[in-house]
């Protein structure tokens, strides 16, 4: 199977026995249109990331480290920064790993190791299926109707612990399924190892199945780490801060019940701002935000391809 | 079972251990229907509001002839109108695209080429849409809307169609390009032996083997595609309200952007009794559009699997 | 091999967290340490409301920052009702308001216990934009205004289909061209929505005594409407045959992209200057409003030392610096000496 497209399959080898040498013109074609529709979505990313990079960096260049540490501003283009939007962005993902990562890989170990096929656990299966379906900003409405007006006394409102919460629940869907592929993906023999000597069901998942799905889990969380990272909408609806945010001198305990702000939102507010400062400025936060999120994906694509292996 | 001299206690182990095993099944049980709470909350915050806002307004005002939420004018029409037009533009870029690359990748490429494109594609995919739709703002708009149609106007929704395109291209891609894969080598041996060349094997063996994967593909593409936001928010303009349309070179609102638009940095909304919850209306409605597109393409996906 | 990935594990998700809290408190740092002292005030201040005062705000908070990092500050601009909503709820300490607060939102303020102070913080003309490549349209009276964006316009799709209209006005703008007429503009959470019913449409109703409108006017439904001037900004740049309006800030931090065309409240024709808005010659200048809930004063010290600062010297001037026009020394003394009093606004203000 794998050599299916490779250099010389059985196919190939038929293929050019039964057709000699004949050019085929109009396969050629196909396959040249094909190339060229790969091609264009390739270049859409290359004009962008061009015109991402062309129009931020000269902040980098005249700003630098200050850019990275600046607070959000709609007013003064000369010192706004990314620095609160880093910081929120960082907070809520602390929350999210914290809250999404233990729950979703615990609901993937229930539903690969321990669920029997009861019409329940098929029900859990196709509803978290369905989970990562839903819209991001249907999230941001359950978070505000949630967790910012029904839990208002334990998040405090409009808060970052609010926006954490909300983000986890939006990713959690998408950690349970990569984590259950990666369980599936740890051959029965493995198991049955660890059972043939005498373990209990948990202590063969906590010595042979999880150190085995590691890579596999992990790649998925760092996914969806990104995914959490790059979300702006349900944050708009949960009350991430746009115009200006000072925590005073919050504790970081004190700054989960307090107002925030994160890097694709500055991104959103800075965008509506037709000032050709701020355009800047918005490119700049892009460029951050996407080294960010891309940093997190090659990660996830690097672990994957290093650490996958065909049982 | 119990035959012979072995105690059936001495097999079960000691108790600690069997009541910590119990203890850690009801933990990992609790989390996965955590996911069963999470649905619940979701319906029934939504379906709560829903409820209210039909409830306190003029349901004529469904069909009044704009979406202007504040004025109590709540035309669905308006913003499912311009969710479609959105949707069939993203679409008209995605599903070709989308299923070429498929193609190209499955059936064509060499494997070394396979290895480099497809994190590109992972990579395209993994773009915030707040970045795409700054990009549909700020190039696609000005760069080719406004170069192919004068007189459109800086926000449009054909921009941000073309956006949401660019979101949705990678996704119908790998769904696409999973259905071809497991279309079983031997048709394709099969057609080759036969003397069919390869763009036949491929067009009339491989591409109507994968139908129903690559309907999947389109319809999980669309679902996507009608739950974006962020990309709408920035690119097509209509913000607090707007009139019926179907222009795509002019601005206009979808579903998903409306609700942006009414909750950005306030969660008390002044307006006429049901502007509030008209936000979950909203997200009600869009709630079923997609669960109906995700159900019937997992229905898809599933007929292609039982298959082979 | 097993052995390894346990350890890499374990590694990995010990790792992840602490580099990302590690990460995240480094900013921490760098804030503390740029710290400069001040009067020690501390409390938090959450401020919403006017989009169109919103960067005023920013910049006083900005400034008051600098001297008092200890307070911890959230600015918000959704609208002005939105914001009159949220303060009458109790949700912020600080109303930015583009308009004069309504006896209804006095009222709605009352029933929680909520009295409001009314600060005036600046003075704005409301600028009636179109693209700077708009080469036909210079000046408008009320009527083309009325034409062009009132009730009976609605369903005109160029400008010329305006021009029956404008002539049973009088209007002296037209006849128009025949060009796509691309209205953006401020929706009903907006302040400047209102005033410019109250400055233009209002005072044209009784004019020419246009009894259907009499109880209630408002303009042409089917525009897109924004709270956001920013993006009013946008979408009125973008083509050339566009209307809109917006506050002066907003015009004048996009002078480049926009044109204000001159208006004519039956003086003649006058553009928005600092001179002409300050002076109330251009027809449709506002004052910038603040309100300040009096309740918070006493719970929340903070509160009082940043309305202190707003209205110093070094505070209002931000009003002038993001655009708009200060207030002349008279009614600045006026303004400080509310404030002083303490007294609270129970009737509607007129403008």
């Amino acid at each position: 199977m794998a050599s299916r497209a490779g250099s010389l399959t059985a196919s190939d080898l038929v293929a050019a026995s039964l057709h000699g040498r004949k050019r085929d013109i109009g396969g050629g074609i196909f396959q040249a249109l094909l190339i060229l529709a790969l091609f264009v979505s390739l270049l859409v990313l290359l004009v962008l990331l061009y015109d991402v990079i062309s129009g931020g960096i000269s902040v980098f260049s005249e700003r630098g480290a200050d850019f990275l540490r600046g607070r959000l501003s709609i007013v003064t283009a000369a010192t706004a920064g990314v620095g609160q939007g880093i910081f929120g962005t960082l907070l809520l993902t602390v929350i999210v790993v914290l809250v999404a990562f233990p729950l979703g890989i615990a609901a993937a170990i229930y539903l690969e190791e321990f669920a029997e096929d009861t019409r329940f656990n098929r029900f859990i299966n196709v509803n978290i299926r369905n989970l990562a379906g839903v819209p991001s900003i249907v999230y941001g409405l359950l978070g505000l109707a949630i967790f910012v007006k029904l839990l208002a006394e334990f998040t405090g409102g409009r808060t970052a612990l609010a926006g954490g919460l909300t983000l986890a629940v939006l990713v959690l869907p998408i950690v349970i399924i990569t984590s259950a592929e990666a369980l599936r993906a740890v051959p029965h023999s493995i198991r049955e190892a660890g059972y043939g000597v005498g373990a209990t069901r948990w202590e063969v998942i906590r010595s042979h199945v999880l150190p085995s799905a590691a890579p596999g889990i992990l790649t998925g969380t760092v996914l969806s780490l990104s995914r959490a990272i790059g979300e702006t909408a349900p944050l708009l609806l949960v009350g991430a801060v746009t115009g200006f945010l000072a925590s005073g001198g919050a504790s970081l305990y004190e700054q989960l019940y307090g107002g925030y702000t994160a890097l694709p939102v500055v991104i959103f507010r800075w965008a509506s701002l037709p000032s050709q400062d701020f355009r800047a400025l918005t490119s700049a936060a892009i460029i951050v935000l996407l080294a960010l999120t891309l940093t997190a994906n090659a990660l996830a694509i690097i672990l994957r391809n290093r650490y996958e292996r065909k049982w | 079972m119990t035959s012979g001299a072995i105690d059936i206690g001495a097999l079960q182990g000691s108790p600690q251990r069997r009541r910590r095993e119990s203890l850690i099944l009801r933990a990992f049980q609790l989390a996965a229907a955590l996911s069963v709470l999470i649905s619940a909350g979701i319906v029934f915050s939504l379906l709560g509001e829903a409820i209210v806002f039909l409830s306190n307004v003029d349901l004529s005002q469904l069909f009044a002839g704009g979406w202007y939420p504040r004025r109590g004018e709540f035309g669905i029409a308006t913003i499912v109108t311009g969710t479609m037009v959105v949707t069939l533009v993203g679409m008209v870029v995605a599903a070709p695209l989308g299923l070429a690359a498929a193609v190209y990748l499955s059936e064509y490429a060499k494997p070394r080429v396979r290895r480099t494109v497809k994190p590109i594609l992972e990579i395209l995919a993994g773009i915030p849409s707040v970045v795409i739709g700054f990009f549909a703002l700020t190039w696609i708009s000005p760069e080719v809307i406004q170069r192919f149609f004068n007189d459109a106007s800086a926000f449009n929704m054909a921009a941000a169609g073309l956006g949401v395109g660019i979101l949705v291209t990678p996704l119908v891609a790998s769904v696409a390009e999973d259905a071809l894969r497991s279309v079983p080598q031997a048709l394709r041996e099969a057609s080759v032996g036969m003397g069919a060349r390869k763009r036949t094997t491929t067009l009339q063996i491989v591409l109507p083997a994968a139908v129903s994967g690559i309907v999947a593909a389109f319809i999980i593409g669309m679902s996507r595609a009608i739950g974006e936001t962020m990309v709408v928010a920035i690119a097509a303009g209509g913000t607090g309200g707007s009139a019926f349309t179907v222009d795509p070179t002019g601005p206009g609102q979808t579903m998903t952007a409306a609700m942006t638009a009414l909750a950005v940095g306030s969660d008390q909304v002044r307006g006429t009794d049901g502007t509030f919850q008209s936000l979950f209306f909203v997200g009600l409605l869009l709630f079923f559009i997609t669960l109906t597109l995700n159900i019937l393409s997992e229905r898809f996906v599933r007929r292609v699997r039982q298959k082979y | 091999m097993i052995q390894m990935s346990s350890r890499f594990r374990r590694i990995a998700i010990l790792a992840l967290p602490i580099a990302l809290l590690t990460a995240a408190c480094a900013p921490e740092q760098t804030e503390a340490t740029s710290a400069t002292g001040g009067e020690n005030v501390s409390g938090a201040i959450a401020i919403s409301g006017s989009s169109t005062v919103e960067p005023i705000s920013v910049a006083v908070a900005e400034k008051f920052n600098a001297q008092n990092p200890d307070v911890e500050i959230s600015v918000q601009g959704p609208g002005t009702s939105d914001g009159f909503e949220l303060f009458c709820n109790g949700e912020t300490d600080i109303s930015d308001a583009s308009r004069a607060i309504k006896q209804e939102e006095i009222n709605a303020c009352k029933e929680n216990g909520i009295e409001p102070i009314e600060l005036t913080v600046g003075i704005d003309g409301l600028s009636v934009v179109t693209s700077s490549e708009n080469d036909f349209a210079s000046c408008l009276s009320f009527g083309d205004l009325w034409a062009l964006l009132g009730p009976e316009a609605e369903g005109f799709e160029s400008w010329s289909d305006a021009n029956q209209l404008a002539q049973k006005y009088d209007a002296q703008g037209a006849p128009y061209p025949d060009e796509p007429l691309v209205i953006t503009a401020p929706g009903e959470e907006s302040g400047t929505y209102g005033s410019f019913i109250e400055l233009v449409f209002e005072p044209f109703v009784e004019e020419q005594g246009l009894k259907e409108y009499e109880e209630e006017v408002a303009p042409r439904p089917d525009y897109q409407a924004s709270g956001n001037d920013n993006v009013i900004v946008e979408g009125v740049s973008g083509t050339p045959s566009s209307l809109g309006w917006v506050g002066y800030a907003f015009y004048k931090a996009n002078e480049d992209q926009l044109k204000a065309l001159e208006i004519d409240g039956g003086q003649g024709c006058v553009s928005p200057t600092p001179e002409t808005i300050a002076s109330f010659e251009y027809p449709i200048s506002r004052p910038l409003f603040i309100y300040v809930n009096k309740q918070k004063l006493q719970e929340n010290p903070a509160v009082q030392a940043f309305v202190d600062f707003y209205l110093s010297d070094e505070g209002i001037a931000s009003a002038e610096e993001v655009g708009y026009i200060p207030l002349e020394e008279s009614e600045l003394e006026a303004t400080r000496s509310t404030w002083e009093s303490g007294e609270v606004i129970t009737e509607e203000t007129g403008s």
